[in-house]
Order: C-alpha cells, then structure tokens, then sequence
C-alpha cells in the first residue's frame, strides 16, 4: 500500500514511517507542510495520506484544510488525520457526506503499533476510524439532555462507541468476548431504541450513529 | 457660544460706544446728504459717497462688535470717515472742497493697510508696516500736485500750473503702483505658508482687495468709454464691497466674538458648569485653533490633555507662548500666529490664566500617570500571554511528540518481544506514557487551546459546550471579523472559568454561553439555572480573570438572575 505522510515534527515523521515500513506500508513521500502535502498527492497520486493538523507556516488547521480539499478532489484516496487533541466540529467536518475511507485519531494511538496498523488497513480498505475520544464526547453530549441514549444499557452503549469508531460487529465481539450473533442482537437493540435504520456496512453505520448523536444533543 | 454667559461689563460698554459711534455716523452722512443739495440729476451719483461711507460705518460697527480685539472694525470706521471727508468735495463750500481734495484717495491707501492688517487689525512685522505707512504717504502728501497746482485751490497765492500738476499726477500714480505690488508680493507670501482653510478665506478676499485698489485709480481712465457718473459709480459700488468683504472675512473666518482679558478673568472665576479652559482661552485670543499643553515635570516636556507627549511646533505660522506660574512653567498656548499676531496678548491671556493651567496642569499629569499604568498592564497581560503560549508550543512540540516516540518505542519492544514477561512490561510501560502524554496533553490545551488557536474563540467556545455535561447551549453574533489575541484570550478564559464554576458550585440543570460583539464591544456571558450564589467559593476562580478584564480595560460582572440561576457577563473593547 502505498502512504504519503504529511507531520512537521522530524522525530515524529520519522518515528511514522519506520513505523509503518515494518508493518509492510510503502511510504511514497514524507512531507513537512500542507503545501507539500498537496504537491505529493499530485505526483504520487497514494492510496492513503496521514496528515497532522497543525503544520507550517501559521501553525493553525492547514493539515485539517488540506485532507478536506484532498477529500473532495480525490475521494479515491483514503485520509487519516491525526492530532494532540480531538474535537466534534473537525471529526463532523472531516465525516462530511461519507464515513468511507476516513480516520480522526488522537497523535499518541500510533503507540499501539498493531491496533494503529489496522485502523490504517481499514481506513484504506474503504472503511472509519474515529477517535474514542471524540466519540466519548458525542456520546456523552447527546446523552446530558435525558434523550434515548440514556436508555440504552451500558453493554449497548459500548458497542454503540465501537459502531461509531468504525469497527465491525466480528472486531467488537473479539473485543468484549461475545459472539459476532450476540453483537448483532445488541445493534438491533440499539437501532430499535434510537429508532436508527439497519445498514449492512460499517461506514454507512458510521455516518447514521454520528448523524444521530450529533443531533440529539440538546 | 456666546450666550454661556451674559455679557460682562466691558462688551456692555463696547457696545455703548459702537451705538454712539452709529449714531455720530449716520448723521455726519445725513449732513453732508444736505450739504450736497441740490443735486442736479445727471450728478446723482455723488449722492452715493454719503451712502457708500454708512456702508462701511456698519460693516465697521459689525465686525468690532463681533471681534473687539480685532483692529479691523476700527480700520472699516476710518475708511468710512475718509470716504465721508472726500465726498465734501462735492459740496461746493469752500472748506468742504479742501477737505474733499485732501482726502480724495486715502481710502485706497486703507483698503492696503486692511489687506495687510487682515484678519488682527495689526500690521505683524516692519515690511508691511512700512507699506502701509507709504500707501498713506502717496494718498495724502503725493495727492498735493493734483490739488494745489491742478486744481489751483490756493489759486492766488500759489497758481494753478497744469505741467507741475501733470508731474505731480505721474509721480503719484508710479508711486502708488509701488505701494500696490509691493502689497502684493507681502500678501502672495502669506497666502503660501498659511493653512488650507484659512486659504479658503483668504483667497477671495486678497483678490477683491487687490483688484479694487488697482481699479478704483485706473477706472478714471474709463470715462472716454463711459460717462462720468457712471465710472464714479462703479468705484463706488466696488469701494463698498471692500467693506462688507472684510467684515465677512472676519466673520466667516471661524472666529467667535471675542472675549477680552477681563471676560476670562470673568469666566475663570465662575466654577459650575463652565466650557473647557481650552476654549475660553480661544475666545480670548480670537483665534478658534489655539492648543493647550501642559507641562510635565517628571518628563521635563510638555503634554497635551490626554497625557500624549508634546514638541513646541516647527511651524512659524504656530506660536508657541510659555505659561509660568511662580517663576516655573506650568504649559504652553500653542496659537496661530499670523491671526493673532501679537506675543504679549498672549502672555498677557496666559498670565491671567495661569493658576487654572496650572491646576488643568496637576488633572492631565494624573491622568497621564493613569495611562501609562494602564498600558503598562496590558503589556503585562499581553507579555503572560505571550510566555503561556510559548511554554504551550515548546511543551506540545517537544515533551510531548517526546512521549509519543517514546510510547512508539515501547509498543514496538511489545511487537518484537519473544519472552512473555517482558511483553507484559512494555505494554505497562507504554501505557504508563500514554497516561502521561495524556496528562501532558490536558495540560498544554488547558494553558493554549488548540481550537482557538486554529481556528479563532467560537469554535474554542463550541468544544468548550461540547465537553458539558449538561446540556449547554452557544450562541455567537457579529464575531467574523478576526479578534486582537489579547481579547481572544481573555474572552476564551472567561467562558472556560464561567463554565467551571456552573459544573463546580451551581449544580445547574442547563447553561448557556453567549458571545456577541457589537461594534467595539465584545460581550462574553454564560448563564445557568443553578442555586446561584456569588460567594467567595465561586468567585475566587474568576478573581485572576477579573484582573486581566481590567487590565484590558472590559468590566466584568456576577450576578444572581431573578428566579434562580447565576449569569457571569464580561465586557472586552475590542476596538482596532
């Protein structure tokens, strides 16, 4: 598979493609801004781009702006933005119309060599990885006015964190020791509680789980 | 303006006199409307010299009253009785055709000294003094030729002798172009250093000025083209425009009837209620554009009333007069110095306005000290922010992509371990620098929140609603355009302290942020529908905030809502 990686901090950068050369990852280019972020996805046209947020020369969101614009101009190519710190108005923007081939995660979870590595596969295979954080937040935001959330039991409520960060009914069954059957009971238990339509892939559950919380805040 | 105050004994006086002086006026011109009958009526214009004088008794009488301290109302009223005099002329009595002759052109001669004199009345410096001085000297001693030998006035005595009178009438008329250039250079000159408004009144006046004393003389040669009464008319009618432009000239000049020194005197010893000393020593001098500074001893300079430092002018047009009070200065009248002309006028206002500058003095000194202090906090504020946000930057680049390499390093010894044991320990150690980072990464947002400074205080705000775990409601109006940082952070922080408390000490079941900036004010609110209370226990969080409010110069304010709840509002000018 073949990576761009765009983050200012050498060390860091460094740290990211040794990180992925082992997991098998090529990484075509190494850039240090978003301007050569965007010049690299031009030459190399890569199947997947891992981006920080904040980068020269302002050091404000030009990574954010540079996956959205990479997003809309080539769709085909699969973004994984990462930061030192997560919020909901990013994830929503970054989410758009389609949770496919899209990951927001927190700059300190590449740590976790191997659970990184699948995010990225999922993420380029067409798939979401959402930050737990982030996801924490709009949970627990949708749920502070009462609301359906709240109904849920806190078993459901884990798997409707894990639906949220993109993960498959047989990953979250392998996480909570449970049966990819019982998973699938407790989804339905959530899609009837929060009155959510079934859909069969991950990101499309995705996109309806964020939708849904996002608005039932308040 | 004026009519602050009722008018003080010397304009009351002043006024007196210019209605006695009306009076004497119109009846000299009635007089000599009588001596002149009968008049034949292809001679009525020499009706008209009686009628032109009143013109300018008026215009006279206007422009004193409007500006006693100004010499140019006196200067109207002699031009009047000059015009008056030689319109005897026409009289046919002997002491009348004397008198007539005599003053037959000395009202060109005025008009010159006006122009130069214009708008103090005074003639400022020796070159115009000396043109004026000339001016009367070819209207008054060079006129003789044209009487004695051209007119044989003293025909016995010294006959009439027409080549004498010819000679008399060249050197008089070569003389008096002399005089007129000579007052056009001086007048030219002055025009091109004066300023652009005052330009505008200048312009005209200058012109119809200079053209009437070139044509009053010259419109003599006119009578082969026109009949005589006619031409005389025309000199008439442009004599008595000279008058009324004048007497507009001072009165659109921008300048107010004028107080004298005893109407500041006056004015300095009523207390309530009075206009700025500024003005009053304005209306003292006539002279709308004066300036008062003050001196600073701890500066060793001179400040103006804000406390803003400043230089005695490079200007010649501005005059810059000391002020001193016991032997030490206490400020400056910086004034126009070609309108007011006179030095000692204006060490003579500042003499009787000195105890008052003087205490004006002791006020803005306070007052500068008060600015200084306030700037000087707001550098204190502006200096911790900057030090905050660089601690913040060194520890988010550095410590903590540190952490994440070093986590990095201890899930990759995990991957490779082949002996179980030291698998489990990288995974504990690695979750120990996650902690860490974690820790680390809470901290840095708390002191520089990312979302501010990626993307400005509403989104900061928003992230700020999002963590609540209460249901919180933001609302933003009129933030487009961008903040001073200054203002963004304490306005960030204030939101951040306010929603704090509502979770800490409110135990509030809704709360509500609201930013709205109207013009240069941005107000920063956050409500909730708590127990209130606005006790020490919850203000001591904001009592650091408080500080930086003030320092930037926004009031901050806590208060229980009616039924319940507590809303904390700050106001930040935010002004370019």
């Amino acid at each position: 598979m073949r990576v761009v990686i765009a983050e200012d901090e050498t060390l860091l950068r460094q740290g990211l493609r040794l990180l992925l050369e082992e997991g098998g990852f090529e990484v075509v280019a190494a850039a240090g801004d978003a301007d050569e972020l965007l010049g690299a996805v031009d030459a190399h046209g890569p199947d997947l781009v891992i981006t920080d947020i904040r980068m020269p020369p302002s050091h404000s969101d030009e990574g954010l702006r540079a996956a959205l614009r990479i997003r809309s101009e080539r769709p085909d190519i699969a973004i994984v933005v990462l930061s030192q710190y997560v919020q909901r108005r990013y994830a929503l923007e970054l989410l758009g119309g389609e949770a496919s081939r899209i990951g927001y995660l927190l700059k300190q979870r590449i740590a976790d060599v191997g659970a990184f590595r699948d995010d990225l596969r999922r993420v380029a295979e067409g798939g979401t990885a959402l930050d737990p954080e982030v996801v924490a937040v709009l949970i627990s935001r949708a749920g502070r006015g009462g609301g359906d959330v709240r109904r849920l039991t806190r078993r459901q409520r884990e798997v409707l964190a894990y639906m949220a960060e993109g993960r498959s009914n047989a990953w979250i069954g392998q996480r909570l020791v449970l049966t990819e059957k019982a998973i699938v009971q407790h989804t339905s238990g959530i899609y009837d509680a929060l009155g959510l339509p079934v859909t069969a892939d991950d990101h499309r559950r995705v996109l309806a789980v964020i939708r849904y919380l996002d608005g039932a805040a308040d | 303006m004026a009519s602050d105050w009722s008018a003080p004994p010397l304009a009351r006086s002043l006024g007196a006199a210019l209605t006695l002086m009306m009076v004497l006026g119109v009846l000299f011109a009635a007089l000599e409307f009588a001596l002149l009958l009968p008049i034949p009526p292809e001679f009525w214009v020499i009706a008209l010299f009686p009628a032109v004088a009143l013109v300018w008794f008026v215009a006279g009488t206007i422009a004193w009253r409007r500006r006693p301290s100004s010499r140019t109302g006196l200067l109207i009223w002699v031009g009047g009785i000059s015009l008056l005099a030689g319109g005897l002329l026409n009289t046919g009595i002997q002491f009348g055709i004397v008198v007539g002759s005599v003053f037959a052109t000395v009202i060109v001669a005025v008009i010159v000294h006006l122009l130069l004199a214009f708008p103090s009345g005074r003639l400022p410096d020796r070159t115009s003094r000396a043109i004026a001085l000339a001016g009367y000297f070819v209207a008054l001693v060079l006129q003789t030729p044209v009487y004695v030998w051209g007119m044989g006035l003293f025909a016995p005595a010294i006959p009439a002798n027409s080549e004498l009178a010819t000679i008399g009438g060249e050197v008089q008329r070569w003389a008096g172009l002399v005089v007129v250039v000579a007052t056009a250079v001086v007048l030219g000159m002055r025009l091109r250093a004066t300023s652009p408004g005052r330009r505008r009144v200048l312009v005209p006046l200058y012109g119809y000025g200079m053209a009437s004393v070139v044509l009053i003389p010259a419109s003599a040669s006119l009578d082969v083209a026109l009949p005589v009464p006619a031409v005389v008319a025309v000199q008439l009618a442009l004599i008595a425009g000279v008058a009324v432009a004048f007497t507009v000239g001072v009165l659109v000049g921008g300048f107010e009837r004028t107080a004298e020194l005893e109407e500041l005197a006056a004015w300095l010893g009523t207390e309530s209620g009075r206009e700025p000393l500024r003005s009053a020593i304005a209306r003292a001098l006539g002279d709308p554009s004066v300036e008062l500074v003050y001196w600073l001893p701890v500066r060793e300079g001179f400040v103006d009333e804000q406390g803003i430092g400043v230089d005695p002018p490079d200007d010649p047009g501005r005059g810059f007069a000391v002020i001193e009070s016991d032997g030490a200065p206490v400020g400056a009248i910086v004034y126009d110095a070609r309108l007011v002309g006179d030095q000692q006028r204006v060490q003579a206002v500042g003499r009787v306005a000195a105890i008052a500058i003087a205490r004006e003095r002791l006020t803005t000194e306070l007052r500068a000290s008060q600015t200084a202090l306030r700037h000087s906090r707001v550098r204190l504020v502006e200096a911790a922010d900057r030090e905050r946000a660089r601690i913040a930057k060194d520890l988010h680049d550095g410590l903590q992509v540190q952490l994440v390499l070093l986590a990095l390093e201890a899930g990759r010894i995990h991957d490779d371990a082949q002996v179980e044991a030291v698998r489990d320990r990288a995974l504990h150690l690695r979750q120990g620098i996650e902690e860490a980072a974690d820790e680390l990464r809470r901290l840095v947002h708390e002191v520089m929140p990312s979302a501010l400074v990626e993307r400005g205080l509403v989104l900061a705000a928003e992230d700020l609603v999002d963590r609540m775990p209460i249901p919180t409601t933001l609302r933003a109006e009129g933030l487009d355009a961008p903040l001073s940082p200054t203002v963004l952070n304490v306005a960030y922080f204030v939101v951040a302290e306010g929603l704090a408390n509502t979770v800490k000490h409110a135990r509030a079941a809704s709360a509500s942020v609201s930013l709205t900036r109207e013009g240069d004010v941005l107000a920063v609110e956050i409500a909730d529908d708590g127990v209130g209370g606005t006790g020490v226990h919850r203000g001591r969080g904001l009592a650091g905030l408080a500080d930086r409010i003030d320092a930037v110069g926004g009031r901050m304010s806590l208060r229980n809502v009616p039924g319940g709840g507590t809303s904390l509002r700050a106001e930040l000018p935010c002004g370019s």
